[in-house]
């Protein structure tokens, strides 16, 4: 019965529904949460989906194989980056209104 | 002694349990991150979902990657956003509302998202992808500083560039009220 689950580490298939599983939870995150660190972690779940399938890709077909792991290590540098600048703007609008909830940062609203 | 070649009574491989177990820890840590109400705890989760994330780049064969995903992601990203969790959180500010009120709608978004890209993935042909290659590290290096020496130098002027804008960004107006 089990059965059908072999191999499935070894069919590339597996690793990019997982990625794209963790992709969609990611922007499900970044659309329903209300605070904005919590966003920022769901990009950060979003990039790693990305990184995955990248890593994927490259593990299965030979045309890709070294390439794809640097690309992989450039996304993660690039996401370091982000993280950075997101975070400290983050910190930046905290100081002005006191409060890390993005529903109530509706001053370009009035 | 030597391992058989399939686990008895369940019939896959020892990697394929691996590769499930990894999965179902990573899914399940993504899922508290996205949904639990405490959000140190969802930092926390955050942890747990790069390491079993780690895991699976081990099991592709990007040994070097899973390196750089605990050194990047697990030492300095998390705890990166566990200090921006403590300096923004007020005893008064967290409230019982975690989500918007687009949460619902957003739930059935993501789970459309998930089964398309599914869908896609299962009807795509991708060629013969039939065997699985371990990246050497040889191959990575000579990749990196020959073919992909450009975007590693501009990476590194993009990374003193956010450096700086963080810093500028998150430091005290100089006579500001507080």
């Amino acid at each position: 019965m089990l059965g059908a689950l072999d191999g499935l580490s070894r069919s590339l298939d597996a690793y990019l529904v997982l990625a794209g599983v963790l992709f969609a939870i990611g922007s499900f995150g970044f659309l329903a949460r209300r605070n904005a660190i919590s966003m920022l972690m769901s990009i950060e779940l979003m990039v790693n989906a990305v990184n995955l399938a990248i890593i994927a890709f490259g593990a299965f077909d030979p045309r890709l194989n070294p390439n794809a792991s640097v690309i992989a290590l450039i996304v993660m540098a690039s996401a370091a980056a982000e993280a950075t600048v997101g975070l400290a703007i983050v910190i930046a609008i905290y100081r002005n209104r006191k409060t890390p909830l993005v529903d109530e940062y509706d001053a370009m609203r009035q | 002694m030597t391992l058989p070649e399939t686990i008895p009574l369940l019939g896959f491989g020892w990697d394929d349990l691996l590769f499930m177990i990894l999965a179902g820890v990573m899914l399940g840590a993504a899922l508290l991150v996205v949904t639990m109400k405490d959000i140190i705890r969802c930092g926390l989760a955050m942890i747990v979902s790069f390491a079993a994330l780690a895991g699976l780049y081990v099991l592709a064969g990007a040994t070097v990657v899973a390196a750089a995903q605990v050194l990047v992601y697990i030492g300095a990203i998390s705890v990166l956003i566990l200090f921006a969790i403590m300096l923004t959180q007020t005893k008064a500010g967290p409230s019982s509302l975690v989500f918007q009120t687009q949460a619902f709608p957003a739930a059935i978004a993501a789970a459309i998202l998930a089964l398309l890209i599914a869908i896609v993935i299962a009807a795509t042909d991708w060629g013969d992808t039939a065997k699985r290659i371990v990246t050497p590290v040889r191959d990575l290096a000579r990749s990196l500083f020959t073919d992909f020496i450009l975007p590693f130098e501009i990476v590194s002027v993009l990374l003193l560039s956010a450096v700086i804008g963080g810093v500028f960004l998150a430091k005290r107006e100089r006579g500001g009220n507080d």
